[in-house]
């Protein structure tokens, strides 16, 4: 088939599933009832004082099928509706928050990758013996272990008794806030950890790096488990492939025959799973940017949902989902890239 | 006459230890291969003879481990005790001296390296040295030739493969070997394998070999993979050929290839080979001589001839019997191969044979030489 | 003995089945860890049993949590009347803990089994009919999938508080709509997971011999089909349940799940979260819930992961 059109096909059928998952938004929010559905339309807060005007404008007593219409018009104008909550377009608030969520999951990625695979490695060539048992119960533990608790008791130990670092991206906000409002601190990327270099501020740099260390921990603890996992289980499967025990009849060393042979086969699915993990991690963190009290845009559609901020909700499932589905997208490719029996048909 | 022989493997046990129990996988495998023959190691599913090959390599993987016993295999003058050997040393026989061929060809190749890594993998491995002779014959020659910039060059490249026969480990052939750019050095080398390799697959009746070359496993046909995966195993010159059951999951006709091919390449290789087969029509095409195995013991040896006109062993005589044979009745064996937990006390063979003596149950028959050059392990010859 | 009767002693009699259950029985006794996932299992149910002498419920209502206090009162720690201390509005701890337990049980056995009765309906009709039915709920279950679980169940929760059900399990909208939604967006891991069990089952010799003897497609579907691809349904349910537990746990301490002195496990931690910042000091309001919880998921865990070693050989062996 070819790389060329594989990755073509790959793309076209990103059409219909970018559109099944606005419809299946569409579906849930059309369980609520009209009046309360308006918001989502709303584009300033002066109309919300005038909700029968909105239904009758965007047509939220019509048909269904007309209202989908409608729907994913304003959704592919960008319009997301406005959040009650925050009073705000939701989908500047959500930009707005991304760069701290995108710091948490990028900067605990490479940490859960190369761990994880680290540690399912050699649980998988060294079976049954110690490291295998360390990630057997790690990977137990970091499946039946909530996130929020192990979040709440780095909290308590280091920064309520210890005092080491605040909850938060930074430990002033205000004052960082005042800064920018007076200018003496410019805004470029919206990154504080590039921002703060780029304004030459180092001290702002050691801060939020300081306060990003305790979600990370939480982070790669949990995740890392099915990094583990997967890892392992991919290598166990390579290390009892006829090629392996054929590479080492023909007189290659173990180490050889692991790395060159077991470990590149083994880290194709492996790679599928990392995609994934960061996908996911950047569609959200919602219950560890809560925990941490963190500005991020899972926090920022957590708050929300406690009051029932509809707009908001539905509008971040999307965002979460359009990340996911774009990083499905690329590891598929990816994939594709590296293994020979796809990329030559 | 033992001297003449190029493999002795003398009461091995091998047991795996599994959840289930300890499984007595060979029971005391008594086996001579001779210099320049074909051995056929014959037996069901399960009997015991793929082990004992992967044992002749000591690559037995846990949970088996070896119990007692002697392998001994001669390299020319010199008489090598394989399971007491360093892992260093048996690397060096794997591939060399001693190859293999698998079953599943297709499943023996590594699905993401072309053919071409595969099998300069042997090369480099093993012939090392005369690739970096042959490189630097063709470096010089390149050098002469050219003049500035390229020749510095080449006269750097020719350094490094110096280097590279002279003091291998160097710090900075190292360190030069992880360098992107530089480290395209050994692509000489490589090209000189491609060549060898081309000629060997030549050898081995693959059309078109410079185009296999550049392919991968998945894109090779059965009987293509297979003569792949023989010219990695031929590709040093081995003293001895194990082959696994390597035509069983080929079409017939591309066995037959097969067959032939390989016929033919021992008789121009002079390698001595260990076929092990559960096909006894195999045995009468390729072998001369042949050893059944049943449930962990090798219970008959002999030329081939001799076997098929008068088997001894009362297992290798139904096994002969139970050949479908048009128009006749079909026989078969009655019982079932026993478990190998918990195995049959004596001669492993007793509740199944139909001879069976007082003797049978209690004692396990030693393996004897009861005619010439026939041996068998059964109380009915003693 | 003849081949006749070799078949049919292969079929699977009821002695079979037995056989097989105490070989099962034999191989959880060998594997540490699921002994230990057992008893924790065990352990929980006792407490299940043994709740009304434990912890006697004072409202109507055995889920809401006494309190002997005003809102906004310091947690009191451990004593001899509140075993494990109390939290905000002066709720007890281990009344909440206890009464949790049956909480989390009831929220995992009615999330799973209707996850896994929609599942299997739906995965035995896929799988068996294919065709379009087929191809329109495979594309289903892909963009339920396509939103991460949490985020999604979110969205429905928010969603399905704004709608008046016609039926409630536990008395409030919003734990029920927790349940609604984590069951939305359960259904599809089972029936991807029997599907692609029924495809392998159905290609298999004794499928076509029914079928060529007669038998009628729901008789197929099950005596045949339905009891070789229900192991690995076991196995992932068991590991659900602790799973499913943690979801529920993880929105009511975001305050989406259950109400403010509901005996639900994250609520407690939802209460606890108040007293964070003092450090270890109110240690009890976030230990004992969370103990309970990790306990919890980590006996369904390994008993899941004991149920996948100890079934995956019974199973590869047919």
């Amino acid at each position: 088939m070819g790389l060329r059109e594989y990755i073509i096909r790959r793309l076209l059928l990103l059409i219909p599933t970018m559109l099944g998952v606005v419809v299946l938004i569409f579906a849930v929010l059309q369980m609520i009832p009209p009046e309360l559905r308006a918001v989502i339309y709303v584009t300033n807060p002066r109309q919300l004082q005038d909700i029968p005007n909105i239904v009758r404008e965007y047509g939220l007593d019509r048909p269904v099928w007309e209202q989908f219409i409608t729907y994913l018009t304003e959704v592919l104008h960008g319009n997301f509706g406005y959040s009650v909550y925050y009073r705000q377009p939701v989908l500047e608030g959500l930009l707005r928050r991304f760069p701290a969520t995108v710091e948490i999951a990028l900067l605990s990625s490479p940490f859960i990758i190369f761990f994880g695979i680290w540690l399912g490695t050699t649980a998988a060539v060294h079976r049954d013996k110690i490291p295998d048992h360390v990630s057997r119960v790690m990977s137990i533990v970091g499946t039946s272990l909530p996130s929020f608790l192990l979040g709440i008791v780095l909290i308590a130990i280091f920064v309520a008794q210890l005092r080491l670092t605040t909850v938060g991206r930074v430990t002033n906000i205000g004052t960082l806030l005042l800064r920018i409002k007076n200018g003496t601190y410019h805004e470029f990327t919206g990154f504080l950890l590039i921002d703060s270099l780029l304004n030459g501020d180092f001290l702002l740099f050691v801060d939020v790096v300081k306060h990003l260390i305790l979600p990370m921990i939480v982070l790669v603890f949990i995740q890392s488990a099915t990094m583990v996992r997967v890892t392992r289980s991919s290598m166990l499967e390579a290390l009892g492939k006829t090629y392996i025990v054929a590479a080492r009849a023909k007189g290659l060393s173990k180490k050889e025959v692991i790395y060159k042979h077991a470990r590149r086969n083994a880290l194709i699915p492996v790679i599928t799973i990392s995609g994934l993990l960061v996908g996911g991690m950047l569609g959200g963190l919602i219950i560890t940017e809560t925990v941490f009290n963190f500005p991020g845009v899972g926090s920022y559609a957590a708050q929300a949902a406690q009051s029932f901020d509809v707009s908001v909700v539905t509008a971040y499932a999307m965002f979460s989902a359009i990340i996911f589905v774009l990083a499905n997208l690329i590891v598929d490719i990816l994939y594709a890239y590296i293994d020979p029996r796809i990329r030559l048909g | 006459m033992a001297s003449e022989n190029i493999l002795e493997i003398e009461n091995l046990y091998l047991n795996f230890y599994t959840y289930d129990g300890i499984v007595k996988a060979l029971d005391g495998v008594n086996l001579s291969l001779k210099n320049g023959e074909v051995l056929g190691l014959v037996g069901e599913t399960g009997c015991g003879k793929s082990v004992t090959s992967l044992s002749t390599l000591a690559m037995v993987i846990t949970p088996g481990i070896i119990e007692s016993g002697k392998i001994e295999f001669s390299m020319g003058k010199r008489k090598v005790d394989i399971l007491n050997l360093r892992e260093r040393d048996l690397l060096k026989i794997r591939g060399r001296n001693i190859s293999m061929i698998f079953q599943e060809p297709r499943a023996a190749l590594n699905p993401i390296y072309t053919v071409e890594n595969q099998v300069t993998e042997v090369f480099l491995h093993h012939r090392k040295e005369e690739l970096i002779k042959a490189s630097l014959a063709e470096l010089e020659d390149a050098a002469k030739k050219a003049t500035g910039l390229k020749r510095s060059i080449y006269k750097f490249y020719i350094s490094l493969y110096k280097g590279m026969l002279n003091n291998p480990k160097s710090l900075r052939l190292r360190f030069i070997s992880k360098i992107p750019i530089l480290k395209r050095f050994q692509n000489r080398m490589k090209k000189v394998a491609r060549k060898d390799i081309v000629e060997l697959l030549k050898v081995l009746r693959i059309s078109d070999p410079e185009r296999v070359v550049d392919m991968y496993p998945h894109e090779l046909s059965g009987g293509m993979a297979q003569r792949v995966v023989i010219a990695m195993a031929l590709a040093c010159n081995p003293l001895l050929l194990i082959a696994d059951e390597p035509t069983t999951n080929l079409d017939v006709t591309v066995q037959a290839q097969i067959l032939q091919l390989i016929r033919e390449l021992m008789k121009k290789f002079k390698s001595s080979i260990l076929y092990v087969t559960h096909d006894l029509g195999v045995v009468a095409q390729v072998c001369d001589r042949v050893a059944v195995m049943y449930a962990g013991n090798v219970v008959e040896m002999g030329d081939v001839m001799t076997f098929f006109k008068k088997p001894l062993h009362p297992y290798a005589q139904s096994l002969l019997e139970s050949i479908p044979r048009p128009n006749e009745e079909f026989v078969s064996i009655p019982g079932t191969v026993p478990s190998l937990v918990n195995p049959p006390t004596g001669c492993r063979f007793h509740d199944r044979c139909r001879y069976t003596l007082e003797i049978c149950p209690r004692v396990k028959p030693k393996f004897v030489e009861v005619e010439k050059d026939h041996y068998v392990a059964c109380h009915l010859y003693r | 003995m003849s081949s006749k009767e070799e078949v049919k002693k292969s079929a699977k009699t009821p002695n079979l089945m037995v056989k097989e259950l105490k070989f099962t029985l034999k191989k959880m006794r060998d594997t540490p860890l699921s002994l230990i996932g057992l008893s924790l299992v065990i352990f929980f149910l006792l407490i299940c049993a043994l709740a009304p002498v434990l912890a006697p419920p004072k409202w109507y209502d055995p889920f809401r949590i006494p309190s002997t206090g005003t809102y906004g009162r310091e947690p009191e720690p451990p004593s001899a009347e509140h075993l494990f201390g109390t939290t905000s509005y002066q709720t007890d701890i281990f009344y909440g803990c206890i009464w949790g337990t049956i909480h989390a049980f009831r929220l995992g056995l009615v999330i799973v089994i209707t996850s896994v009765v929609v599942g299997l309906a739906l995965g035995l009709i896929a799988g068996y009919y294919g065709g379009i039915v087929d191809e329109i709920l495979m594309r289903f279950t892909d963009i339920i999938f396509a939103f991460p679980s949490l985020i999604l169940i979110m969205a429905l929760v928010v969603a399905l508080q704004t709608v008046t059900l016609p039926f409630t399990l536990t008395g409030y909208t919003r734990l029920d709509a927790c349940i609604i939604g984590i069951v939305l967006v359960g259904w599809p891991g089972y029936t991807r997971l029997i599907r692609g069990e029924v495809l392998r089952v159905k290609t298999e010799d004794y499928v076509e011999a029914a079928k060529a003897s007669g038998a009628s497609d729901l008789r197929i579907i099950f005596k045949h089909i339905l009891p070789n691809t229900i192991y690995p349904v076991i196995i992932v349910a068991s590991l659900d349940f602790g799973t499913i537990v943690l979801l529920a746990a993880a929105l009511s301490f975001l305050g989406l799940g259950a109400p403010g002195d509901y005996a639900d496990w994250g609520q407690l931690i939802y209460h606890s979260m108040d007293w964070v910042s003092s450090g270890l000091r109110y240690w009890w309001t976030y230990t004992f819930p969370g103990l309970f919880i990790m306990l919890f998921c980590l006996g369904w865990n390994l008993l899941g992961d004991a149920f996948r070693d100890i079934l995956d050989p019974l199973y590869r062996r047919k």
